[in-house]
């Protein structure tokens, strides 16, 4: 029997902020997609050591066959290379090796292509798709990079192209615009005060390396074209769905709300949200215990922390009423211990489909 | 006037936002005009606190305390507006699609812009800031170290002219430690505290300056394994709380221990059991030394 979550689903993206959980989330996806006999890939950004090890991926960055599974499908891991992957696809896009060499020179492109400005998720999306494209899995489920906010991972490939759709390298190769047509030049005035204005703010010497920086990754504009608008169709794609995962209190359910409706009008197909760790394994807020016996303090404790989680499930309940209508919305209780072998990542998968029958 | 400027950060989900809010809640109450720097473009503190709207000029929220949401392009343009002083050039600038798609990508030129105004205080280039104690709720772990890092790396790209200037007194500035302090927030679990403690060893051997750790949601109980013991036998709700107490309580004091050995100066805060945002953070301003 296939779980709803994976129905006619090739990619899988696990959204959400920074903390909810989303790397387990996704591993436990990938664990219940293989023992439904699905060939799987979870691609992940930043795995827990033990997440790591029980995934077989610590120290490697190639797509590993997990080991000791005996599911009735396969389940593969791996961790994205941020710095490789970008690397070889500069290497891909530029035409000449010598233009390489250079553009890995500049400074700027050392501080793109690590950690800064939407690189990140540029990468992700960069090995997504060379993933799906060869066809190799079944399902693939990705785990997005740590952003402050859901959003921030679908508008960094479009921030990216924004830069050469407009042809900025154009304004720096020739920024008087003196070898252009005169309709060309009245347009340049506009231009010429702008870099004027950004040499007042910044110094000749900046706009020298900006300059020089754009001219040597203006060859990989086709390049780069083609693939946002080869990720976009993937992203939009009626066989590529998301799931938001998000936790806790108030504002993040807000902004979850916020998000989901975002994640819509940019065409995507959201269709789970997962309430991550909302509370633990050991609180069942229909039966009181009887706690007669008990150490007074433990009693205490037990009851302001059942009174607390009776608080924050009113606040659920109000947010699963507005979200309902669609999504699939599903809470997976705080197991608490950290995971660090396979069966710990099932136990979640079993609480995911537990969570799903209830929803 | 000398201004503080503190630096709250930690992995997502640790509540850092909610610490950065009580500690500008406490400087405010010992007489201080705070500012509270959040970062991005959505404010959290508005949902949060259910403000009416939090932007880029500050809005007073308390006695003494301010709240402002920061992003690299609104702090570039008052930059801009600022030094070119000609309305109709600051305004092309900003309406050009290229300049736009360039703050937005163009490498570090975001994060610096936000450095840039935070420490415009102290180094007392840009619009006045009037505030005694600047308290920026900062990214998490990996983008903030990207963010301190954006000056020093613009600095080396750009040597000469107003850029490379401005790039290395930022830098200065966030190395002087008698103006910026350093909170990191972590919780009692091993991924935060092995986040924590690579961002303190970090910033020390990066920028050396020393940062505190703040242990949030510290479970305080006098209660302890042999106590839990007959509990845990129990098979009910209760018996299956004292077994999670149990192990949180182990591996709390386990982390503890782990983060003693990344700095000697660590601040406990503890679990409260509260969901009423003013309430939750008079609570955590209360605890904070």
């Amino acid at each position: 029997m296939s779980s709803a979550i994976f129905q006619e689903t090739k990619i899988l993206v696990c959204v959400g902020s920074g903390g909810v959980g989303k790397t387990t989330v996704a591993a436990s996806l990938a664990v219940l997609a293989a023992k439904e006999g699905k060939k799987v890939l979870v691609l992940t950004i930043d795995p827990a050591k033990r997440l790591a090890q029980t995934l077989g991926i610590e120290g490697t960055k190639d797509v590993t066959r997990v080991p000791g599974q005996d599911f009735k499908g396969e389940l593969y891991a791996s961790v994205i290379d941020h710095k490789k992957t970008f690397d070889d696809f500069v290497a891909r896009a530029a035409k000449k090796s010598e233009a390489v060499e250079k553009i890995y020179k500049n400074k700027l492109y050392q501080q793109l292509s690590t950690s800064l400005s939407g690189s990140q998720e540029f990468t992700a999306l960069e090995k997504l798709y060379s993933i799906y494209e060869s066809q190799a899995f079944d399902l693939i489920i990705l785990d997005t990079p740590p952003t402050k906010h859901a959003l921030d991972f679908l508008q960094a490939p479009q921030k990216l192209s924004a830069l050469f759709t407009e042809g900025v390298a154009k304004w720096f190769r020739d920024p008087a615009g003196k070898k252009t047509s005169f309709l060309g030049k009245m347009l340049h005035t506009g231009t010429k005060q702008v870099l004027k204005a950004l040499e007042v703010l910044t110094g000749s010497n900046f706009i020298h390396e900006l300059g020089d920086f754009f001219i040597n990754i203006e060859q990989w504009q086709e390049q780069l074209l083609k693939r946002t608008t080869e990720v976009h169709r993937m992203l939009t794609a009626p066989s590529t769905r998301f799931c938001l995962v998000t936790s806790f209190d108030q504002a993040k359910l807000k902004e979850a709300e916020f998000f989901s409706h975002q994640i819509r009008l940019g065409g995507h197909n959201l269709t789970t949200v997962v309430l991550n760790r909302v509370f633990p394994y050991w609180l069942d807020l229909s039966a009181e215990a009887a706690a007669e016996k008990a150490h007074s303090e433990l009693v205490n404790l037990y009851s302001q922390m059942r009174n607390y989680y009776n608080q924050k499930d009113q606040l659920y309940k109000k947010f699963e009423a507005t979200m309902k209508k669609d999504a699939r919305i599903f809470r997976i209780p705080d197991l608490v211990k950290d995971i660090s072998d396979l069966s710990g990542l099932e136990e979640v998968s079993a609480l995911i489909v537990e969570g799903e029958k209830k929803a | 006037m000398k201004q503080e400027i503190h630096f709250v950060t930690g992995k997502g989900g640790v509540g850092k936002s909610v610490i950065a809010a009580a500690m500008a809640l406490k400087k405010s109450r010992e007489g201080k005009k705070v500012l509270l720097v959040e970062l991005g473009d959505i404010s959290f503190f508005k949902d949060f606190f259910d403000l009416p709207s939090v932007g880029y000029q500050p809005t007073r929220i308390k006695d003494n305390l301010s709240v402002a949401l920061w992003d690299g392009e609104a702090a570039l343009k008052e930059y801009a507006r600022h030094f070119i002083k000609v309305e109709a050039i600051v305004k092309l600038f900003f309406e050009n699609a290229v300049m736009k798609a360039l703050v937005n990508v163009a490498p570090g030129l975001s994060e610096l812009a936000i450095v840039g105004k935070v420490t415009s205080g102290p180094r007392k280039h840009g619009p006045p800031l009037p505030f005694d104690c600047i308290v920026v709720d900062g990214f998490a772990t990996g983008h903030f170290i990207a963010l301190l890092e954006a000056p020093r790396g613009m600095a080396q790209a750009v040597q000469f002219g107003p850029m490379g200037e401005q790039s290395r007194s930022i830098d200065a500035c966030l190395r002087n430690t008698d103006l910026c302090h350093y909170h990191v927030v972590t919780l009692p679990e091993e991924l935060p505290v092995k986040e924590a403690s690579e961002l303190i060893h970090r910033l020390k051997a990066e920028f050396s300056v020393s940062a505190e750790i703040l242990m949030n949601k510290i479970i305080q109980t006098k209660l302890t394994s042999a106590d839990l013991k007959d509990a845990k036998a129990e098979n009910s709700d209760l018996g299956k709380f004292a077994e999670y107490l149990d192990y949180q309580l182990t591996r709390q004091s386990e982390m503890l221990e782990r983060t003693k050995q990344a700095t000697e100066k660590v601040q406990h805060l503890p679990l409260l059991y509260e969901t009423y945002a003013w309430t939750l953070t008079e609570k955590i301003a209360e605890a904070l030394k």
